[in-house]
């Protein structure tokens, strides 16, 4: 348990540090970038809460409605990913501008604009990886913990590989829902789905071997999947 | 003798007159010659001087006469030889082979002589001119002249056949004559006899024993069939030492091999009524020990014999294991085992000399069928516990060695090791809390047994419940020196103090206990606390035993031997003649099944019914009336009332057993990944399953779905990684 901790704090320090020094790298040399990092701390400010000088559910549910789309969208997901944000629900400043500085949005209006071309940019291979990992992180809302309830889960499986993986997620899902050994589902599991949709061909799973490395969930998956079919079939 | 004087040599001058040849000298003596070995074939050689033939052969050679001689010798010879051939050839019958071989004696002895006067001929003149020495000449004329003539050659090959073939069929023939003449081809050189006799001899009984195996085949059954192949063989043998050459003996043991066992293999061993399934349940040891000893000289053989008598044990053991009427009873199902194995152990040490692929299937197939009873380790524990119990009362140590090795044997086939250790344990800890072992030395034995097969961690616990037992006697000791005065009119204590950890885990309920009891018991409790602070007692009021002194309404006084269970029941009537099942659970606080159970042995068991139940049935009701029984009556002083228990678990204790084991692989199959990751830091899927499998096999046989729960387990608990790239690759994190 405390290693898991210590590891991840370890990421948090050292993906700020470098940014700064970037940043005062970039901001030396260009005026407009200081221009435009103001614009984005007004930005920042507008959304923020007075006490806590953080975004929190409440600033990001007006982001939402500002920039016209539902907060359960995967857009919202992909936006976080680009912040790199820690926490489910919240921004602090420092991932605010790191985001929309990569982004160039200094206004809602280009922000709004920015978001389809980002969304592309995370479903792209070599990055969507990344998000479908950092997808599941992001919602383990409390510290230390390690697995996401079902529901939550089957939530954020929709919203992150419904689209590219229909098929395998619908199967999936209602799976999960009929069965009552997991209550939860952890990081190993999640990723593992991944490379399930990736290597094994659906519906038939001809290529699946129980005996290989596949978690368990899967293998129970694939047995209830070949079993519905014999009912189907009978 | 200076060294100035010359030598002087020495010269041999040649004669100097001319020796005068006579021109007719060279026949003449060829006459001379010609005529003797005319008389020597005639038998007629006492006459002629040896010293004079042997100079005249001698100047013949000197005088370069030797091609004359040698040519006058090849001639003379075979017209001898063309004689005899003619008077052998004119024989009847049975007399060929005599004069065949009488013809062929002269002619050794007359060959011998012309040798020995031809010597000088031999020396020089033969080796100069790359000719046949006489005696080889000899003997090759005689094979041209006599043995490969038309009409000899095939009417010897013929007449030997016919022996040996009368010979087969148990008639009596002249071995003498046989031999010799097998000498003589023998003789005339190996290819001689291997062209002339061996070959179709191989042949002829190839055919013959064709269809003489098939003959028997179809009227004999296969012991028989056995016995008769085995004579075969034999006569064979014998045969060859009598007259042939021995290099035939390969030969002509392989054509009976073949012939009558290589081709109807399959046939015997599958013979229906008689074939090897049969011999194995009857027990022929003589039969099957004929059928190893010959069908192990051909290839294959063996394997045909182990591959039906495994897959036989096979079969009969998973009857036998899966017969439910079997396990009805634990130790008559252990008993059969151990018959089974005793049987086979006798087979192959008996007829299959003890050969160790043998002994290999058989163990084989032990653990094959042994374990498809998934209550197999729990049986054999129940079959020691029986042992131990009272089985060994009166029996010779040897003995009780001998039971346990056997039992060890069996355990050694199960794949289960940790179950049995959990029933073992159980069964041990009733053993000795009653105080029913029979014999202290044949339990540590036994320990000793599993410890040497599986190690001390094995048995570490099982020595801990000895310590503890031990323990306890000092520990009474010194607690009835230290309070016995003031205890003396009380009733006597024992108490065993019991490691948790080392015993079966007991849930420890404890009932209510008489108040006479209950004072002693916390005296003790004080007393131990006092030596032994920060300690923690508690009762397990289960597992107890008593000795009451009870009165019966005639005055008859009677010694019971209860549970403490029933002891606190007993108590209660000590002080009021009724009371109902409510009563009785409200004062004792004892489990309902327990109490239930308890006072079924006291009140419905005949003979030892000390109380009397309301209504009279077999089942205790929960409104049934309980009162003294004070007609009761036994013959005996001493009464043990036994507590009515399962021997065998129930299927819900089962069910529970079973889970604990699982429960207490987890950590063990966990600890076994970590060190294989831990000495080799990344490894594949496959892998780690072998090895892990590999590491516990002597304990249980690891599940590979249970070995995957236990390594995302670990992942979760991020002492392991998949690796990035390849996800069948685990990484151990340090």
């Amino acid at each position: 348990m405390t290693r898991a901790s210590k590891r991840k704090s370890d990421n948090q320090t050292s993906a700020p540090v470098k940014t700064a020094r970037v940043d005062s790298v970039r901001s030396a040399s260009s005026k407009a970038a200081k221009k435009v990092e103001e614009r984005i701390d007004e930005l920042y400010k507008k959304y923020a809460n007075q006490s806590s000088h953080m975004i929190d559910p409440e600033g990001v549910e007006a982001l939402c409605s500002d920039l016209k789309v539902d907060c359960t969208d995967v857009r919202i997901l992909v936006l976080a990913w680009k912040m790199n944000a820690q926490k489910q629900g919240y921004f602090t400043q420092d991932e605010w501008r790191r985001g929309l500085k990569t982004l160039k949005a200094d206004t809602i209006t280009k922000l709004k604009k920015a978001l389809p071309e980002l969304e592309k940019e995370a479903s792209k291979s070599e990055n969507f990886d990344e998000f479908y990992k950092y997808a599941f992180r992001y919602c383990l809302t409390e510290d230390n913990k390690k697995c996401l309830d079902l529901e939550t889960g089957c939530i954020l499986l929709q919203l992150v590989l419904g689209v590219q993986y229909q098929a395998q997620v619908d199967s999936f899902i209602k799976f999960l829902k009929s069965q009552s050994d997991y209550k939860v589902i952890n990081m190993d599991q999640w990723t593992n789905f991944f490379r399930f949709c990736q290597e094994i061909s659906f519906p038939d799973l001809n290529n699946y071997d129980t005996n290989e490395a596949w978690p368990l969930i899967l293998d129970n998956f694939v047995d209830w999947t070949k079993r519905q079919e014999n009912v189907a079939n009978a | 003798m200076s060294s100035g004087q010359k030598k002087r040599n020495f010269q041999i001058e040649a004669f100097k007159h001319k020796v005068v040849v006579d021109p007719k000298y060279a026949d003449k003596t060829w006459k001379i010659l010609e005529h003797a070995i005319h008389e020597i074939y005639n038998h007629n050689a006492s006459g002629l001087s040896f010293e004079e033939l042997y100079r005249n052969a001698y100047n013949m050679v000197l005088h370069k006469f030797g091609e004359k001689l040698y040519s006058g010798l090849v001639s003379t010879m075979t017209f001898h030889l063309q004689t005899m051939s003619k008077s052998i050839e004119a024989a009847h019958g049975g007399s060929f082979l005599e004069e065949l071989n009488s013809k062929w004696s002269d002619h050794n002895k007359a060959l011998q002589m012309i040798r020995d006067i031809l010597m000088y001929m031999d020396r020089t003149f033969i080796p100069s001119t790359h000719k046949t020495p006489v005696h080889e000449l000899g003997l090759n004329l005689w094979r041209d002249n006599v043995v490969h003539s038309d009409k000899i050659q095939t009417r010897l090959l013929n007449t030997l056949l016919e022996l040996i073939l009368r010979e087969r069929t148990g008639e009596v023939i002249n071995r003498g004559l046989m031999r010799n003449i097998i000498k003589m081809l023998m003789d005339l050189g190996p290819s001689v006899y291997q062209e002339d006799f061996e070959k179709p001899f191989l042949e002829v009984s190839a055919d013959f024993y064709r269809a003489e195996s098939q003959e028997f085949i179809e009227c004999s059954d296969c012991g028989d069939y056995l016995k008769k192949a085995e004579r075969r063989l034999n006569e064979e043998i014998e045969r060859v030492s009598h007259y042939l050459d021995v290099k035939s003996e390969a030969k002509i043991t392989n054509v009976v091999e073949k012939e009558m066992i290589a081709n109807h293999m399959l046939g015997l061993v599958h013979m229906e009524n008689s074939g090897l399934v049969k011999m194995l349940l009857d027990d022929k040891f003589d039969d099957l020990g004929r059928m190893y000893n010959l069908f192990r000289r051909v290839s294959n053989g063996l394997s045909t014999i182990r591959d039906v008598m495994t897959s036989h044990i096979r079969d009969t053991g998973k009857q036998l294991v899966t017969d439910p009427e079997k396990s009805k009873n634990p130790v008559e199902f252990v008993e059969c085992l151990l018959e089974k194995r005793d049987k086979y152990d006798k087979i192959i040490s008996l007829a299959f000399g003890n050969d160790k692929t043998f002994q290999n299937a058989l163990n084989s197939s032990f653990e094959y069928f042994i374990n498809l009873n998934p209550r197999s380790p729990e049986y054999i524990s129940l079959f020691v516990d029986d042992k131990l119990r009272k089985g060994l009362k009166g029996v010779k140590e040897e003995d009780i060695e001998t039971i346990l090795d056997k039992v060890m044997m069996l355990f050694r086939y199960l794949q289960e090791k940790d179950v049995f250790e959990k029933y073992y344990k159980q069964h041990l800890a009733k053993r000795l809390l009653s105080g029913k072992t029979v014999s202290d030395d044949a339990e540590r034995s036994l320990i000793v047994k599993l410890k040497t097969e599986c190690g001390y961690q094995f048995t570490s616990k099982l020595e801990g419940m000895f310590t503890d037992m031990k323990t306890s006697q000092d520990t009474m000791q010194g607690f009835y020196a230290a309070y016995g005065a003031e205890l003396a009119n009380g009733p006597t204590l024992v108490v065993q103090v019991l490691t948790t950890g080392s015993w079966p885990t007991q849930s420890s309920i404890t009932c209510n206990l008489p108040s006479e009891m209950l004072s002693l018991c916390e005296k003790f409790r004080s007393f131990y606390l006092g030596t032994h602070t920060g300690r923690r007692l508690s009762w397990q009021t289960n597992m107890g035993t008593a000795d009451l002194r009870a009165t019966f309404g005639n005055g008859q006084k009677y010694e019971l031997n209860v549970s403490t269970y029933q002891m606190c029941v007993l108590m209660l009537f000590n002080s009021s003649d009724s009371l109902n099942y409510r009563e009785i659970e409200q004062a004792t606080e004892i489990p309902s099944s327990d109490l239930k159970r308890c006072l079924q042995s006291l009140a419905c068991v005949k003979g030892k019914n000390v109380l009397r139940k309301e209504p009279m049935s077999k089942d205790i009701g929960e409104d049934d009336a309980f009162s003294v029984n004070d007609k009761f009556t036994s013959k005996l002083r001493k009464v043990k009332i036994g507590t009515v228990v399962a021997q065998k678990e129930s299927e819900p204790e089962k069910q529970e057993t079973r889970q604990r084991v699982e429960e207490d692989r987890k950590p063990q199959i966990e600890a076994a990944i970590v060190r294989i990751m831990k000495s080799r830091r990344v490894l594949d899927h496959n892998n780690i399953i072998a090895e892990v499998t590999k590491q516990l096999q002597s304990r249980f046989l690891a599940n590979p779905g249970e070995i995957k729960k236990r390594i995302e387990s670990l992942i979760e608990r991020d002492f392991l990684e998949r690796d990035n790239a390849d996800r069948r690759l685990y990484r151990y994190l340090a």
